[in-house]
Order: C-alpha cells, then sequence, then structure tokens
C-alpha cells in the first residue's frame, strides 16, 4: 500500500488500467465458456473423432479389433456406384429445389413489398409452413398426394374413375421438392422482404422522374441491390441441400428397419451415408463419406464466394453488414 | 393520351397478375393443411375406402377423444415438452452469455473466436451430429437425454450472434452508471441486458423449443420406443393394443403435434419474424 503511494499518478492508471483489462478478459472468458466448452466437446473433438473413425473399419461396437485402414475408405467411396448415383440425384435435387425455391419466394417478396391489400394476412400464411415440423407437413402432404388413399386422386376420379397417380412414389424427386418448396418458401420471403424494405425509396423515386418504367427499375435498382441477399440464400441453399436427410427418410418412413430403402429418385448422398452407418454398421466408411460431404461443401462455398465477386453488388449493405 | 391509357392498363393487369399470384399460393399452401384436417374427423374405413371419398359421412370428432384414451400421446408429448423446454431454456441463458461477451468485451482472442462462430454458421449440421452420436455411444449415452442437455448447456453460433446484434444496439450509457456504482458485470448482465432482451430471450426459447419438438432423426438414432420423443412417434400411425392401425386417429394427433408450434407462432410472430431476418435462421 505504502509503495503505490509513492508510484506516480499515471504509473497507478497504468496498473490499474492492465487489471481493469485483465479483469474484462477474465469476465470474457468466463461468459463465453459454456459455449468455449460445448465448441470442443461437442464441434472440434467429434469432427477429429469423426476423421479418425473414417480411417478404420470400425462397426459401432467392437473398438478392441479396430483395423486402421488408411485413405481406404476414401478411395472405396470413389469407386461406390452408389455415391457417384446419389450424389448424382443430390445435383438434381439441389438444381431443381434450389432456383424453384429461390425464384417463388422472391417474386411473392416483391408482390408483397407493394402496396397489396390484406399484405399482413399473405405474409403470416406463407410463413405459417415453417413452424409446421417435417413429419407432420410429409403427413399433411401424403394426406393429399397419396397413391390410394389421397384426396388429389380422388378428386380426379370424380372425372376420370380410377386413377391412381404415385405423386410422391412415381414422381418422388418432383413430390419432395414440392413439400421442401412449400416449407421454406415464408422463410426465403421474410429474409428478402427484408432485403427490399432495406432498399432506398429516394433511388427508386429518382429512377422513376428520370422516366424509368417498372421493369427498367427492377432491372437496374431493384436486382443489383438485392444481390447480396440472393447470395446469402444461394450459400445458405447449397449447404442445406446437400445435407438433406430428414425429407427422403421421413417421406418413405425408412426408420432403423433393415432392408428399407428409399425409391432410387430420392436416394440422396446422406440417404446413402446414412443406411451406410445406421443399418450397416459401417461407421468407418461411413464418416470419410461425411466428411468428402464436409471438404465438397466447403469448396462449393468457397466456389460461389468466389463467383460473388462478379455478380454481386458490393457497394449494397450486406446482410448483417453494420458489425 | 394513347400512351397513359397503355400505361393505366399494363399497371391493372400487373395488380390482377400480383393478386392472382398471391391466391393461387395461398391456396397451395393451405391444401395439405386442410386435407389433415379433413382426413383427421374420417373414420379408418372411410380413409382406406375406394373410391376414395374426399369429406367424411359424419364428421367423426371422436378421433380427437381416442387419441388420449387408447395412444400414449400425452405421455409423449409431456415427455418432448419437458425436454423442449429445458433445452430451450438453457441454449436461450448460455446464448445470451455469448452474445453478451461478444458484444461488450473486446479482449485478446474474442475477435478470432467471433470469426470462428460466423464459420460455425455454414457447417452443415448433419457433419456434427453423426460424429457426436458417434460418441455418445461410445460414453453409453444414448437412450439418455443427456445428448440434448450438453448440447443446450454449449449454447447455439446462431442465437450468439442474434444475441450479439441485439445487445450492440443497447446503449452504453446505461452499464456505464451502472459500473460507476460498482456493478460487475455479472450483475450488468443479470440485472440491465436480460431484462431489457425479453422479446429476443422468447424468441429464442421458441426457435429452441420447436427445434426439439419438430426434431425426427435425433430422437430416432438416439431413443429407444419407450423413451421417443413426438416427432418420431407422429412418423409412424398409431396402433391400438389389438395391433390395429389407427390412422385417421393418428392424423388428428398431428394435428395436435402441430397446434402448439402455431399457437405459438400467431402470439410472438412480430418476434419471431424478426429474429428470422437478423440470424438467419429457419425457423
Amino acid at each position: 500500500m505504502v509503495r503505490d503511494i509513492t508510484l506516480g499518478s499515471r504509473a497507478i492508471a497504468k496498473r490499474r488500467g492492465m487489471t481493469r483489462q485483465q479483469r474484462r478478459t477474465l469476465s470474457f472468458y468466463t461468459f463465453i465458456l459454456p459455449w468455449l466448452l460445448g465448441f470442443i466437446f461437442l464441434g472440434i473433438i467429434p469432427l477429429v473423432v469423426g476423421f479418425l473413425t473414417s480411417l478404420t473399419d470400425y462397426d459401432g461396437i467392437n473398438i478392441a479389433t479396430i483395423k486402421f485402414m488408411g485413405l481406404a475408405n476414401y478411395l472405396r467411396a470413389f469407386k461406390d456406384p452408389d455415391v457417384i448415383f446419389s450424389l448424382g440425384r443430390t445435383l438434381i435435387w439441389m438444381l431443381l429445389n434450389l432456383p424453384i425455391w429461390l425464384v417463388m419466394s422472391f417474386t411473392l417478396a416483391l408482390i408483397l413489398n407493394q402496396d397489396v391489400k390484406g399484405r399482413g394476412i399473405f405474409r403470416t400464411l406463407y410463413y405459417l409452413p415453417s413452424v409446421v415440423p417435417t413429419v407432420a407437413a410429409i403427413t399433411a402432404w401424403k394426406v393429399f398426394l397419396d397413391k390410394n388413399n389421397g384426396l388429389l386422386n380422388g378428386a380426379i376420379s370424380l372425372f376420370r374413375p380410377g386413377t391412381a397417380i404415385g405423386w410422391l412414389s412415381s414422381y418422388a424427386m418432383q413430390g419432395m421438392t414440392l413439400i421442401a418448396v412449400w416449407g421454406g418458401l415464408g422463410y426465403g420471403m421474410i429474409i428478402f422482404l427484408a432485403g427490399l424494405q432495406g432498399i432506398p425509396d429516394e433511388l427508386v423515386e429518382a429512377a422513376k422522374i428520370d422516366g424509368a418504367n417498372t421493369f427498367q427499375v427492377f432491372r437496374h435498382i431493384t436486382m443489383p441491390l438485392m444481390t447480396p441477399v440472393l447470395f446469402f440464400q444461394l450459400v445458405m441453399g447449397l449447404i442445406s441441400s446437400f445435407q438433406q436427410l430428414n425429407l427422403p427418410l421421413i417421406l418413405t418412413n425408412v426408420g432403423l428397419s433393415q432392408g428399407a430403402v428409399p425409391p432410387r429418385a430420392i436416394y440422396l448422398y446422406m440417404i446413402h451415408d446414412y443406411q451406410q452407418i445406421f443399418i450397416s454398421s459401417r461407421y468407418g466408411y461411413g464418416t470419410a463419406l461425411l466428411w468428402i460431404l464436409f471438404v465438397g461443401v466447403i469448396l462449393l462455398t468457397a466456389l460461389v464466394f468466389w463467383s460473388g465477386n462478379f455478380w454481386v453488388y458490393s457497394d449494397a449493405p450486406k446482410e448483417g453488414g453494420q458489425k | 393520351m394513347n400512351y397513359q391509357m397503355q400505361a393505366r392498363l399494363t399497371k391493372r393487369f400487373n395488380r390482377l397478375l400480383g393478386y392472382t399470384i398471391l391466391i393461387v399460393v395461398a391456396i397451395l399452401i393451405t391444401i395439405p393443411i386442410a386435407s389433415l384436417l379433413v382426413t383427421s374427423i374420417k373414420q379408418d374405413s372411410e380413409y382406406n375406402a375406394y373410391p376414395i371419398r374426399i369429406l367424411p359421412k359424419v364428421a367423426q370428432w371422436v378421433n380427437y377423444v381416442r387419441i388420449f384414451t387408447i395412444t400414449p400421446f400425452v405421455q409423449v408429448a409431456w415427455r418432448t415438452f419437458l425436454l423442449g423446454f429445458t433445452v430451450a431454456v438453457l441454449t436461450t441463458v448460455t446464448s445470451a452469455m455469448g452474445g453478451y461477451a461478444f458484444a461488450r468485451f473486446r479482449v485478446a482472442g474474442s475477435g478470432k473466436l467471433f470469426t470462428i462462430i460466423i464459420a460455425l454458421l455454414i457447417v452443415p449440421e448433419i457433419v456434427l451430429l453423426i460424429p457426436q452420436f458417434i460418441l455418445f455411444a461410445r460414453l453409453h449415452l444414448t437412450n439418455t437425454y443427456w445428448p440434448w442437455i450438453l448440447g443446450a448447456l454449449g449454447g447455439s453460433p446462431f442465437f450468439i450472434f442474434m444475441f450479439r446484434q441485439f445487445f450492440l444496439s443497447f446503449p452504453r450509457e446505461l452499464e456505464e452508471a451502472a459500473e460507476v456504482d460498482g456493478c460487475g458485470p455479472f450483475r450488468i448482465f443479470l440485472q440491465i441486458f436480460l431484462p431489457n432482451a425479453k422479446p429476443v430471450l422468447a424468441t429464442v426459447m421458441i426457435f429452441c423449443f420447436m427445434g426439439v419438438w419438430g426434431d425426427y432423426l435425433r430422437p430416432l438414432i438416439y431413443l429407444s420406443d419407450s423413451k421417443t420423443l413426438l416427432g418420431v412417434k407422429m412418423a409412424k400411425a398409431f396402433v391400438n393394443p389389438q395391433g390395429v392401425t389407427l390412422n385417421t386417429v393418428s392424423m388428428a394427433a398431428n394435428v395436435l403435434y402441430i397446434l402448439p408450434l402455431i399457437v405459438m407462432f400467431f402470439l410472438a410472430q412480430k418476434h419471431i419474424l424478426k429474429g428470422v431476418v437478423t440470424s438467419g435462421i429457419k425457423g
């Protein structure tokens, strides 16, 4: 204490400053600790364990007889015809689902951004499917689209008796797209709507005074200013398309039973992976497929980010830009 | 003159087109829900009848009673509710703590950790979910609810991000005054930040609850039939003790399964939609 008094006032301030900063550091790490522990134990460690598993022939039970396989699982993946096939189906799924979802939710946002009657009601109604759990959504759609008991076939049968079209079996991919778009439309619309509301009115007014018509305003003002939002949606959509598992899994009610497999049309990459791990107990091979997906998604995301240099308008306020 | 008329016509046509699209989409949105409602008050024999009947002869409201008398709906729903509620509270508290830390403390390492949070937003969930399962299985924690509790204790990068964005908009004067009065960061967090963040707290809790309530994959791989959650139960038709499938009763149960979420959405619509926009999370 006595020595403190002998120090100059600046030195005291400095020392206090140091301890204050240290205290702040301590506080920061205390507040962040739960997440940090979660990140280490449920993020990093599972990722590492997953990778290590992918180098073995682990079957989910016997750890004593586990064999190191090197990269054999990865090499096997590239020769597995089902991997190639399911990747193809996943690509088709993405190319079908993503553009339809983007165009439809953007169109709805554009319309609802105008001065229309019942705006709030439409917005609420469109968002409603987003809160319906996938299981219930599929049950509901099955009631409507089922081959033998579905109401749609029932309605068609009034005009063309005996109609039994397998909307969800013969056209599984299209049916699944319908359900996914139905469930995601409101979410997409809300994000686009927020973006549209961020476009300053003065810009649109100025363009109109200069004689631009609706289409020109859309082409030269709305579209460029919306590219960052479109970009965000595209990235998120790509990631979720590739990891799609729930829809085909629930649609065909595969569960954990042996031998039940979704129809080939919706045999997506993650379904193949799921089959390897949970049905055939090929944990090593299954985690290798998972890591291939992970790296693939990162590369694809990087590609989209790079492509963004050419089409994303960079002066526009980005999603969550004000950090 | 001619040009003006043309312009007015195009405008009217655009309006008409806009409304047509809105109404067609509204019908498409409603169709499956309406189908589910109609079929949930049919008899099973009517559901299986050929040719397919669209409306029931007599509305079988008794289906909604039978959910409670001949299926374990209440037990499973209660279990799912308790777990969902617990997970929601834990996730919300730890995420709020994280969000507060990132919004208010700029210390060594905080920037790097925040970059990790952002990066985690684009890591496919499934890439972590399956290795987590492998780990929990080795620890003999499958068929318990620990995977949910431990996951909730870690918070979620989405919600940490959401809380951070929200807390950044808080005026600094409030806490500076409190600091002068000798309040530590914990009291500031508990007495200033949390009470003023009620809408976000409610939104995050609803998101978390919906996540557990609507989940299918996790209960499927972690839990046995006697412990499972509503999502898995709903994917299969209920069977009565005699082994007869109760299709329309389980559709009625599906209606009850959706109902709480729809009520919650209506109650907190404004906040939920705002939360969707700030975090980019899909509700």
